[in-house]
């Protein structure tokens, strides 16, 4: 209401020379009303959005596999969204909030690469650990956490992409399609390319058979 | 069906998007085949590595604060865009000109009155729309707000373990009711734990399942009358809700998973209640 009040005031202030306060008073609802329309519309797209920002940061980090740029596209992206937050109607805020961030994702992508600049993507930090494969059951599921995870971050662009919005956000084929892009008959074979690279991965990694 | 086809749609077997049919054909083709029947458990492995060793990067803290601040600058920017910088600016030196002392008792005066025909507006045109809405616009709010309570306040639940026969007797012995207690882990959708919650004040039962990275709760609590209601989807604040009655109770699951992983998680449920 604080806020309300004082549209009221600096609206209403601006026709203070005129001295009908009908008129006056005209000026400060019309301004009311807009105001509201729009505190209204970042309301509603706040609830709708917001609980979806685990998934987009979730979504972002690993295509970037960067934290910096994981930031920079989500907050980018919730504006884009924000914009065009007119043109969604459905009631599942999630894959469409997801395409935004995998789109603007996938612009710095590109833009990196074409200014050549060196990839954020961290070498060392990815490369395996062979050494530390060790056999102590309370670092096995550690061990096996970080192997699948380096696996994943290895794996090119659009097969990490489709095991995270399976795997991590449960999207169902038609959902990922829409994210992604994809037609919706091509989700199942894409997904299938994706688990046996990653088998591949692992079993060339660790010997071991997952 | 024969092995080509089976192994060309066990993926899709898998994650639970074939039609009933073919489910039905690759369920038998895998019975018969040790070959593809491997191949299957190797995939379904593969998958359940993923699902719980993949982390899961939450969004920190600071990243919510500055997309809302940021949020927040683009909408002043939209209302008073043109004209009223315009205006704005013709306030301030306006107002400089002029003793304030004559003006500020008929502003606020001013101010009071759009106050009160601003609220006038919102009694009479949008509180006959929520009530017209009925209780369950409420209660979803309510079972939202107690959803997103457990996951912040580290307090997802009283009893936690995976174990429906240490939740169930803990529930039974706070309530005055004794809700339905079953791990669904087999279905994807293990048992996390269960806690007391107060919906509508009156206790209700909280059962916590987790699937994937994700939380489900699921409230219960005694039916009030035997009527049949059909079940009910909702969608609020980003968060899915499915509502029925089964029996003797109520039955509200909350969660930011898909509407279809809920509809999944309920049939799982109800698959476990006895047959009546």
């Amino acid at each position: 209401m604080a806020t309300r009040l004082k549209a009221a005031y600096v609206a209403n202030s601006a026709d203070f020379d005129s001295s009908a306060k009908i008129v006056k008073f005209s000026v400060v609802e019309g301004h009311q009303e807009q105001e509201t329309a729009q505190e209204h519309e970042l309301a509603s797209f706040e609830t709708l959005m917001l609980p979806h920002l685990d998934a987009a940061h979730n979504l972002a980090k690993w295509l970037l596999r960067n934290e910096d740029d994981a930031r920079d596209v989500v907050q980018e992206a919730y504006l884009r969204a924000f914009k065009s937050f007119g043109g969604f109607h459905g009631s599942n805020g999630r894959p469409w909030l997801l395409t935004i961030v995998r789109n603007t994702a996938y612009n710095l992508i590109k833009k990196n690469q074409t200014a050549h600049l060196t990839t954020t993507f961290d070498e060392e930090e990815h490369v395996l650990d062979r050494e530390s494969a060790s056999p102590a059951t309370q670092l096995e599921h550690d061990e096996e956490s970080k192997l699948v995870r380096q696996a994943i971050d290895r794996l090119p662009d659009e097969f990490r992409e489709i095991l995270v919005l399976r795997h991590l956000e449960g999207l169902s084929y038609k959902e990922i399609a829409d994210v992604a892009h994809l037609a919706p008959g091509t989700v199942m074979s894409r997904l299938a390319r994706a688990r046996s690279k990653l088998r591949e991965y692992l079993k060339t990694d660790v010997g071991k058979e997952i | 069906m024969n092995c080509e086809q089976a192994i060309e749609l066990v993926d899709g077997y898998l994650d639970g998007e074939l039609d009933a049919r073919t489910n039905q054909e690759i369920e038998r083709h895998l019975r018969e085949c040790s070959k593809c029947s491997q191949a299957y458990e190797l995939q379904r492995d593969l998958v359940r590595a993923v699902e719980s060793g993949a982390p899961y990067y939450k969004a920190p803290a600071e990243l919510r604060q500055s997309i809302q601040s940021s949020l927040r600058a683009e909408v002043p920017r939209q209302v008073f865009g043109n004209v009223s910088d315009q205006k704005r600016a013709g306030v301030l030196s306006r107002r400089s000109e002029r003793p304030a002392m004559v003006f500020t008792p008929q502003w606020s005066w001013l101010a009071l009155a759009a106050a009160i025909i601003a609220a006038a507006i919102v009694a009479v045109t949008v509180v006959p729309r929520w009530r017209g809405n009925g209780g369950d616009h409420l209660l979803a709010t309510q079972l939202i707000a107690s959803h997103v309570r457990s996951l912040m306040a580290s307090h997802l639940t009283d009893v936690a373990s995976s174990d429906q026969h240490t939740v169930k007797p803990w529930l039974d012995t706070k309530l005055d009711f004794a809700p339905p207690v079953f791990d669904l882990a087999n279905d994807g959708f293990p048992l996390v734990g269960g806690r007391l919650d107060y919906i509508q004040n009156k206790p209700v039962a909280a059962l916590v399942y987790q699937r994937r990275k994700h939380f489900i709760n699921l409230f219960i609590w005694p039916a009030e009358s035997v009527m049949t209601v059909a079940d009910k989807t909702l969608s609020h604040q980003g968060y899915q809700l499915v509502h029925w009655i089964d029996g003797d109770f109520n039955y509200w699951a909350v969660s930011d998973v898909s509407e279809s992983d809920l509809q999944l998680f309920k049939q799982a449920f109800e698959k476990q209640l006895p047959r009546r």
